[in-house]
């Protein structure tokens, strides 16, 4: 409702401005450069401007009235006072209305047409999620439905250790599957409608807890060193997000940087800003797919059958929404002495003002 | 023997849920009681009085909240809440509805088998233990004296300021109780939660956690859930 005031009061302002300037030049168009039969042109002029800045048809038509009665009033015979005879005012009337009436229309066809754009732009990307998601998800299930229809018909004819394997990788396939859900369910919890992100103070020793907790269970054999300031820190975030972005950027350690013995994960704060930054001494990445590597997912383009590799891309394409969504800025490169270095920063000052 | 086993029941509408659960619980020497709906649920839990309730939420008769807060409103057998949801705010009002913990769809078996025996055992030490004179607990190597109000650790006092120490006392009273952020502030300032005072609650936290000498990783006495709250745990 405020915004529906705010946006007539700045129609109404754009409205009276050039009202204002366009009887300024009237005035002097005619007293000083005596060029009166201008005047109308310069009124026509003002409606054709603020049809287009304001939104909707109600300002033109009002400039177009009241520049109609400017021009009787000022700048017509008998000066300085009204006259309503003149059969030419009706007729600068007229021109004057229809050029608001067609300009409007035009304006809002226009951006109309703009978001109608937009929209589609956002199912084409949705549309290419769900076909690349839904790609993905063939390949564990195969295993998970293969391998359990596997055991059950040849439950006696299977050896211990034969079955024990499936039922290893039907694990390790349900367990890719989740992660999966999660991002997905990640990208929901943004992209549901206009619901704002909910940022709630978190502490962030608590925050990289629960992310070590999280990463050693699945993984417990990966080296990951943590260096986090010493006082309390506290920063505004929706930390189940947070949460997500950290294990995708570990977990994408895991799984591609080759040669990898350790993960290090530091933040450091300054000017207000958290930086966290987690780099492994990995392969690095390579220079093709530096520039896309958040995006990639979305990009129809980029045909892999491997599905480890690309849920990778659907884990960093997560990563870059939900910083987005928070108003921090998401990096990769790769650092000197060769592994990938990813670093993303949120804001970390007191929402004193904003909350109290 | 048979008789001697602790029962749970297990109120789930899928039944592959039911049965993989049932089997794990029942080799892990647990009796199982099984409840496909609320109204199954209430029927069983009066005619069997378990020790333990696994409850499923989104039953297909009524949400599983209600079978919760009605056994609550008499009873105080500890509930585990299986929920699919990951919203903190809804695993904040069945807390605070009087679950004793929860555990996220999907899950690990020995990370439920885990929420089990520490729900079992805390249950049946506190109904004895807690406010006794003289009386002590104590959790791995810590050991807190409730009428001295003080907290060793290896035999070494850790000093501890008095708002410190009631949070500490507090989360023992209700060990392996998930202690949701409004109730730990109900109890320690009596007062109504707000973002004033859960930030005080986790700065007090975090000194906490320093004195214990506890890192991030490393948090072996003290669970803590994201927007949610704490627990004090005996099994890491």
């Amino acid at each position: 409702m405020g915004e529906k005031t705010l946006k007539h009061i700045k129609n109404a302002l754009v409205m009276l401005l050039i009202l204002g300037v366009t009887f300024f030049i009237s005035l002097v168009l005619q007293d000083v450069l005596t060029m009166q039969e201008h005047i109308t042109t310069v009124f026509v002029f003002a409606v054709f401007l603020v049809s287009l800045i304001t939104d909707g048809y109600l300002y033109g038509i009002l400039t177009a009235f009241l520049g109609v009665i400017a021009v009787n009033f000022a700048f017509t015979f008998p000066y300085f006072a009204f006259n309503f005879t003149i059969p030419e005012n009706f007729f600068s009337a007229l021109i004057m209305i229809v050029i608001s009436l067609m300009t409007s229309a035009l304006t809002t066809k226009l951006k109309k047409w703009q978001e109608l754009k937009a929209e589609g732009e956002h199912e084409k990307m949705r549309a290419n999620l769900l076909r690349a998601v839904s790609h993905d998800l063939r390949t564990p299930l195969t295993t998970i439905y293969g391998s359990s229809s596997a055991i059950i018909d040849n439950y006696d004819s299977l050896s211990d250790e034969s079955k024990r394997k499936m039922i290893l990788g039907i694990k390790d396939d349900s367990q890719w599957l989740i992660g999966m859900v999660e991002n997905l369910l990640s990208i929901t919890r943004i992209d549901s409608g206009n619901v704002k992100l909910i940022k709630s103070p978190t502490v962030l020793e608590e925050l990289v807890d629960s992310v070590i907790l999280k990463f050693k269970k699945r993984y417990p054999d990966v080296k990951l060193s943590i260096d986090i300031p010493d006082e309390v820190v506290i920063i505004p975030m929706d930390p189940i997000l947070i949460e997500q972005v950290i294990i995708n950027i570990l977990e994408n350690a895991v799984h591609h940087a080759l040669g990898m013995t350790k993960i290090s994960f530091t933040v450091k704060l300054n000017d207000g800003s958290a930086r966290f930054e987690i780099s492994d001494d990995g392969c690095g990445i390579e220079k093709e797919r530096l520039d896309r590597i958040f995006t990639g997912y979305y990009d129809i383009t980029e045909q892999s059958t491997d599905a480890k590799r690309r849920n990778a891309g659907i884990g960093l394409s997560v990563c870059a929404t939900i910083i987005k969504a928070h108003g921090g800025s998401i990096t990769a490169a790769n650092s000197s002495s060769g592994g990938a270095i990813f670093s993303f920063t949120l804001d970390a000052s007191e929402p004193n003002e904003e909350e109290i | 023997m048979n008789n001697n086993r602790y029962k749970i029941l297990f109120v789930e509408d899928e039944e592959n849920i039911r049965t993989f659960m049932s089997a794990l619980l029942e080799a892990n020497g647990y009796q199982v009681i099984l409840a496909a709906n609320c109204s199954e649920a209430k029927m069983m839990y009066f005619s069997y009085v378990p020790d333990l309730v696994i409850l499923d939420l989104g039953l297909p008769d009524k949400d599983g909240s209600s079978f919760l807060s009605e056994v609550r409103s008499s009873d105080s057998t500890p509930f585990i809440v299986l929920s699919a949801r990951s919203d903190e705010s809804e695993k904040v009002r069945l807390l605070d509805l009087g679950a004793n913990d929860f555990v996220t769809k999907p899950f690990g078996s020995a990370e439920l088998l885990a929420r089990v025996r520490t729900c079992l055992r805390n249950f049946c030490h506190s109904s004895d233990g807690g406010r006794l004179p003289g009386a002590k607990f104590t959790l791995m190597d810590m050991v807190i004296d409730y009428d001295a109000r003080r907290i060793f650790l290896r035999g070494e006092e850790i000093k501890l300021t008095q708002t410190e120490y009631n949070i500490i006392a507090l989360l023992s009273e209700h060990c392996g109780k998930m202690m949701t952020y409004s109730a730990i502030i109900k109890a320690v300032w009596r007062e109504y939660p707000d973002d004033g005072n859960i930030k005080r609650l986790q700065v007090n936290m975090a000194n906490i956690r320093k004195k214990l000498g506890l890192r991030p990783g490393n948090n072996k006495y003290i669970v803590n859930e994201l927007g949610v709250g704490y627990r004090l745990q005996d099994e890491s």
